[in-house]
């Protein structure tokens, strides 16, 4: 039945879409080594007449897994696969002036389990953090890592240390006081209403006080990030998480800290704290604090209150959202938006803020994030993207329920294969900004 | 770093309606962790609006509190020191310094905090230091009734203690501040 206006594209319709997450490939949260698929075609033209099926090699990836190690073709199949990844990246690092746009391509596919300590070095370098010439890499690390440490200095002290060290800068250059057995204590006066019980503006003890209560809603907030996950438990850790968030919710008055701040944080310090290089792990700290302000450049405007109207925040967003939905899948969209009214701030909101950190398992998500992180479109658009694809990859349960059905599934996204949905991402490629 | 309340000596409402406006205006709560109080409330309503600004509240009986089930005295730790607290009328001579001392090595603290004079004193000998943080709402003293009200908050930062002075001087809050530390043994300025 043809509907007036545009037809939907007949590689919409293609059963690949509705098919279930194929069994043999479990989601496991920790290690679970999924095979990429081949690199990819062209990026094709928004409507396509031929259905397409997904990339070959990933099937024969599948299968592979599928026969576990008996099967010599298909197992060696997939670990070469990723050997051949590994190798391609490395040789892409050990250039002398890194080509960004060979490590974007090579990003998009997934950086490969098998090779730790390739992934915090791509990362830092598709989020800006270390320059595309090799040869500036110690310099440029030195002078981001020092000026940390004056970030620590000057944000974290509480008001008693910081009038402590005022004083004695000053008072290192009196000499000793003498030192009385008995008598009255001589007073002293207290200069620009540096008293704990202030209200003056200046005053140290009146914005320690006001900023408190933000400061504990990091700590919860912190606290709370990844239970599940013993990494997370680590007191260290946690404290490391929590100096970032306040650093950077003092440099950045204008958004503070939002709940969920953590959450994009988390993986961001995971893969930095995890590389095998000792001196990266030790300065992981520093590393992402600047990643993460690099990140979240972005999609600052989607964490202030006062632009949530307007025309670049949050409710924008969700709108472009809509719209994507609307030009790929007309069906869908008007399914979802028009019968059963299930408008995307009910479900894309955490999807958008979070970068999908909460809808999938945490190794399942920093595939995505290589995704995210790799494309040339930028995070904002890719994002967008990939929600597009989750809600496309589940058209055909969306468009069987109800209000609450969708609601339910779209809350808690059913486990995917992800390669399939970056396939699928990838080929909405180029459509966002229109 | 540990905000520590001391004041005392209110009177309320035998000698005074209430505490200054000023004073009342400042202290809000969520910024103290203890008020010690040295005795002299006089009522239970004053003993709620304490403990509105903090849970953490220890008294001792003064000769006109109306709750007889204060102790006399009370010895705490916070951080690294110790304090005690008597409202003073049971040391005679009243503010004598060296009876004062006595009292204080009787405790075993590093610092006394006292009342009942009315009168801000901070003075140190070899035992520790004294503190008095006079009347909170400058009600007349069994002494004199040239009073300002004075209170105190001290500043518990590791072995060193900041202690704030506020005194309603004229209709205007003034605030001095006294600075000492501890070492293993003794407490020097």
């Amino acid at each position: 039945m043809r509907k007036k206006g545009r037809a939907v594209p007949e590689w919409l319709n293609s059963p690949i879409w509705s098919a279930p997450p194929p069994a043999p490939a479990p989601p496991d949260p920790y290690g679970a080594d999924l095979a990429p698929p081949l690199p990819l075609k062209p990026p094709p033209t928004p409507v396509l007449d031929t259905p397409v099926p997904p990339p070959p090699s990933y099937e024969q990836a599948v299968r592979g897994r599928e026969r576990g190690d008996g099967e010599e073709e298909g197992g060696a199949g997939a670990a070469a696969l990723r050997a051949h990844l590994l190798a391609d990246f490395k040789a892409a690092l050990s250039k002398k002036v890194v080509n960004m746009g060979e490590l974007r391509r090579l990003a998009c596919l997934g950086v490969p389990d098998g090779g730790a300590g390739v992934r915090p070095v791509v990362w830092k370098l598709l989020l800006g953090y270390l320059p595309t010439d090799r040869g500036l890499w110690p310099y440029e690390l030195e002078k981001k890592r020092n000026q940390y440490s004056a970030y620590k200095e000057e944000f974290l002290l509480n008001p008693s240390e910081k009038l402590r060290r005022i004083e004695e800068s000053k008072l290192s250059r009196k000499k000793e006081i003498n030192i009385e057995r008995t008598g009255l204590l001589p007073r002293l006066k207290v200069t620009n209403e540096e008293h704990p019980l202030s209200s003056g503006k200046s005053s140290l003890w009146n914005q320690y006080f006001q900023e408190s209560e933000i400061l504990e809603q990091i700590d919860r907030d912190v606290k709370r990030t990844h239970p599940d996950l013993p990494f997370f438990s680590a007191k260290s850790n946690q404290e490391s998480l929590r100096r970032i968030l306040i650093i950077f919710s003092k440099l950045n008055p204008s958004i503070r800290y939002v709940q969920g701040m953590n959450e994009v944080l988390a993986p961001l310090f995971y893969v930095f704290k995890n590389d095998p290089d000792p001196s990266s792990s030790a300065s992981a700290e520093a590393d992402t604090y600047f990643c993460f302000v690099e990140l979240l450049s972005g999609f600052r405007d989607n964490y202030c209150k006062h632009l949530d109207n307007s025309s670049v925040g949050i409710r924008s967003t969700l709108s472009k959202l809509s719209q994507l939905l609307k030009r790929h899948d007309e069906e869908l969209w008007r399914h979802m938006e028009v019968t059963t009214k299930v408008y995307p701030q009910y479900y894309a909101f955490r999807w958008i803020t979070l970068l999908l950190t909460m809808e999938f398992s945490f190794n399942v998500c920093i595939h995505i994030w290589d995704a995210l992180l790799g494309d040339p479109e930028g995070p904002p658009d890719t994002l967008m993207r990939v929600c597009c694809a989750m809600l496309i990859l589940v058209r055909k349960r969306l468009l069987a329920g109800d209000f609450t059905a969708n609601i339910q599934l779209l809350q808690h996204y059913p486990a995917t294969n992800i390669d399939h949905l970056l396939h699928i991402a990838n080929r909405l490629r180029g459509t966002v900004a229109s | 770093m540990v905000l520590v309340l001391a004041l005392g000596d209110l009177h309320i409402p035998h000698r005074a309606p209430d505490l200054p406006a000023k004073f009342k205006s400042m202290l809000v709560p969520g910024k103290i962790q203890h008020i010690i109080c040295t005795g002299n409330l006089c009522i239970k309503e004053v003993h709620d609006y304490l403990k509105s600004l903090c849970p953490d509240l220890h008294i001792t009986r003064g000769e006109y509190d109306e709750d007889t089930r204060y102790s006399e005295t009370k010895t705490l730790t916070i951080g690294q020191f110790k304090l005690g607290l008597c409202h003073g009328h049971q040391v005679v001579p009243w503010g004598d310094l060296d009876s004062l001392a006595m009292l204080q090595r009787q405790l075993d603290v590093d610092i006394l905090v006292t009342g009942h004079t009315h009168q801000f004193k901070a003075y140190k000998h070899e035992g520790g230091v004294v503190i008095n943080p006079g009347s909170a709402t400058g009600a007349y003293s069994s002494i004199t009734y040239d009073v300002n009200p004075s209170f105190v908050l001290m500043d518990i930062d590791g072995l060193r203690v900041v202690v704030y002075v506020y005194e309603l001087i004229d209709g205007e809050v003034k605030v001095d501040k006294i600075d000492f530390k501890k070492t293993a043994t003794t407490i020097h300025a």
